[in-house]
């Protein structure tokens, strides 16, 4: 199996890491192809109730294993804040709601889909595409388990199956790309009863936000989350309280793989050995998040451990 | 040869043009374009002519117009206006009494609506806007007339059918419900039962509220420590009408929702000072705090006691603002007749106080018995009779004997 991936990627590094799945065209982070149409989700953090029917539709959607709808209305599981693993690609999390106990806030976690991934950067076989429609997907078939995305997400998002000794697998949001080639839209946007996720173009969605804080003010705070957040995400967010105290990650408008991607990427396109390019890249990423740390204050921490004992 | 150059070429070139400008083609487009620009006039009257438009007197031609004289080609049409101009208003029992939401659903029965109930329930807060915003004097629209049935859809700026509905349930349903689920009032499944859930909810009214008498709290001052309130006074003897204090209710005013961990415990709802003060200083704005704060529970009004003024048989059913105008608080009136009935003398019918005058009387005037015109007294009869005095002796005959 293993070897099969091997060869798959080599064949595929071949060929400039260029064919995308779904036949879309792929992009290196750095590129500014995006597409002008590309996804964007807001996520109405004062619409959502809360009902967890997206994490029920997200995991039936990836056949993941998921109870009966009915008890997603099990209030209990909020008492610990959760984040997605490899048994739900999203959860809900709930806070206080100060203006009013009675509503408490909801705030969904997911795969944040960033315009300029670090997971993308990260990943040294280029299993992880960002494509033109914004959504970052990852390809089973060229996966080596190395976990570097794991550690390069400043979301914390990508998970493995530590739990399986055969054939692990990286987990995250894939924007539902298999409903998408249907022409459907992604599982969770299309089960809320609320329409707390709104799916369109990002630069209308983005103008859909500001519109709903300038005719609520005094619902929301003057903030979209991942509008400029390390460049920008693709799932966005507007709410009523400041998002440090939503558990979102205070983070800056640099964005995050910087410079390590261009070496990374460039190496590949010459076929050096991977056992000489782990020990490389290993050196590579130690420097750079060293030098990141020294001069991005503004991005407050890339340590992982640190950041697990903040959730 | 030149010569002739120079007047052919503009020549054919002038021809040219003439004839693409001629063209039938380019003509038809721009008047089709007009046609999309301009609105027909049957559709101007159906707006200037709209009942509601026409008896909406907060309606001027600049509402909606913002050139001095508009035509029908050019109207020069402002921005919608109709947030501010919401004002749509009709008795619950108008309205529908239930609405069947059917559409939606692939995993859930349909939806009773129980319309009136909530009309019911929302006259003590936004009234009909509440849920049908931004629906001008006209028509009332429905939720279907302006949410698009599909989610996958081109504008997602205005939240789609199934949304709307599910916004306007749900914040309420939850607030005092607490619960995340669609099963215990609204939705039944489909795979398990095929009786209608909902409909229970057919013809559903609101009990009819009862009224509270008295109410009173216990402050955390030190003094005066006891407000007292009578909210019957305020219905019964002051005709208040409910809505004019009870204006933005929620449900869970009344339906009090639970304490996740304990449902037998109702959540307490913090209110601030300027919000528990702020039904009474509407009307009470000006009087002293004793007026609600005492030490001790106070007694109920009594016109007479409080005013030096006791409310006699005709006076008793009057409202308050019928002597002391809309003005609050109310200013003190003078205790003569002609305080308040100005030209009480001409008109006064003696009847009322139940005799005629006999002819001997008829012809006084009224200082010769309400000695300096004080009705409040009694008349004085001594300054003629020795032997008479009111009301032992009237100056007249009952009616009837
Ligand atoms: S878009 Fe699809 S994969 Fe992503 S959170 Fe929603 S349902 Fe899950
Ligand atoms: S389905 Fe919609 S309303 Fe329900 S928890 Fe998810 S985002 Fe919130």
């Amino acid at each position: 199996m293993r070897n099969l991936n091997r060869r798959n990627f080599l064949k595929t590094a071949a060929i400039g890491i260029s064919a995308g799945a779904l036949g879309t065209s792929s992009i290196k982070a750095s590129d500014k192809s995006l597409s002008e149409d590309r996804i964007g989700i807001l996520v109405d953090t004062d619409v959502c109730v809360g009902c967890r029917h997206c994490e029920w539709a997200c995991r039936t959607a990836h056949e993941f294993p998921a109870c009966d709808l009915e008890e997603y209305s099990d209030i209990s599981v909020f008492e610990k804040y959760r984040r997605p693993d490899n048994t739900s690609l999203t959860v809900i999390n709930q806070f206080e709601n100060e203006k009013n106990p009675l509503l408490p806030i909801y705030v969904k976690v997911q795969c944040m889909h960033c315009e300029k991934p670090a997971c993308v950067s990260a990943c040294i076989v280029g299993a992880l595409t960002k494509l033109e429609d914004g959504s970052v997907v990852w390809d089973d078939s060229k996966c080596i388990g190395c976990r570097y995305c794991m550690v390069a997400c400043q979301f914390q998002i990508p998970t493995y199956d530590y739990d399986k000794a055969i054939d692990p697998h990286i987990w995250k949001c894939d924007l539902c790309r298999d409903r998408r080639i249907r022409d459907k839209l992604p599982a969770c946007v299309e089960i809320c009863p609320n329409e707390a996720l709104v799916f369109g173009k990002r630069s209308e969605v983005l103008s859909i936000a500001r519109k709903r804080i300038k005719r609520k003010p005094d619902v929301y705070v003057e903030h979209i989350y991942g509008e400029n957040e390390i460049g920008g995400t693709s799932w966005m967010y507007i709410a009523g309280k400041s998002f440090d105290k939503l558990k979102m990650p205070p983070l800056g408008k640099e964005t995050a793989p910087g410079i390590s991607e261009a070496i990374q990427h460039g190496i590949f396109s010459y076929f050096v050995p991977p056992v000489a390019l782990f020990a490389l890249l290993g050196t590579l990423m130690w420097v750079n998040k060293h030098k990141r740390g020294e001069s991005d204050t503004e991005i407050e921490s890339t340590d992982p451990d640190k950041e697990e004992s903040e959730f | 040869m030149r010569k002739i150059l120079y007047i052919l070429v503009p020549l054919v070139l002038t021809f040219f043009l003439v004839i693409t400008a001629a063209l039938p083609q380019s003509g038809s487009e721009i008047q089709e374009v007009r046609a999309r620009n301009t609105p027909e006039k049957s559709q101007i009257n159906k707006v200037h002519d709209d009942p509601a438009v026409l008896n909406n007197s907060n309606l001027k031609c600049k509402t909606c117009h913002t050139s001095e004289y508009p035509t029908p080609k050019d109207p020069g049409l402002t921005d919608c206006p109709r947030e501010n101009l919401v004002s749509v208003y009709q008795s619950p029992k108008e309205g529908p009494e239930s609405v069947a939401i059917v559409e939606m659903s692939d995993k859930y029965t349909g939806v009773i609506f129980p319309h009136r109930v909530h009309a019911e329930m929302s006259e003590m807060s936004t009234g009909c806007a509440g849920c049908h915003h931004y629906n001008t004097s006209g028509p009332i629209l429905n939720c279907r007339n302006c949410h698009e049935k599909s989610r996958n859809r081109e504008d997602v700026s205005v939240p789609d059918l199934k949304a709307a509905f599910h916004r306007q349930c749900m914040s309420c349903h939850k607030q005092w419900s607490g619960e995340n689920g669609c099963n215990s009032i609204c939705h039944k499944r489909k795979d398990i039962t095929k009786d209608n859930i909902t409909s229970t909810n057919i013809s559903k009214t609101h009990p009819e509220l009862p009224e509270p008498g008295k109410i009173t709290w216990e402050t955390n001052s030190n003094i005066n420590k006891t407000v007292t309130f009578f909210h019957d006074e305020h219905i019964k003897l002051f005709k208040i009408k409910c809505t004019s204090c009870h204006t933005s209710e929620s449900c869970i005013r009344c339906h009090t929702p639970k304490v996740q961990s304990d449902l037998n415990k109702p959540v307490k709802i913090e209110k601030s000072i300027e919000e528990h003060h702020k039904p009474c200083i509407n009307c009470h704005y000006g009087n002293k705090c004793t007026k609600c704060h005492s030490d001790k529970e106070m007694s109920p009004f009594d016109h007479g006691k409080t005013s030096g003024w006791v409310l006699s048989t005709y006076h008793k059913d009057l409202l308050c603002s019928g002597c002391h105008g809309n003005q609050m608080p109310y200013r003190k009136l003078g205790t003569k007749c002609v305080s308040c009935h100005r030209d009480f003398a001409a008109e006064f019918d003696h009847k009322l106080k139940g005799f005629t005058f006999s002819e001997a009387h008829s012809e006084l005037e009224c200082a010769n018995c309400h000695v300096g015109k004080d009705f409040t007294k009694n008349p004085v009869c001594s300054d003629c009779h020795d032997d008479k005095s009111f009301p032992g002796d009237i100056p007249g005959e009952k009616p009837g004997k």
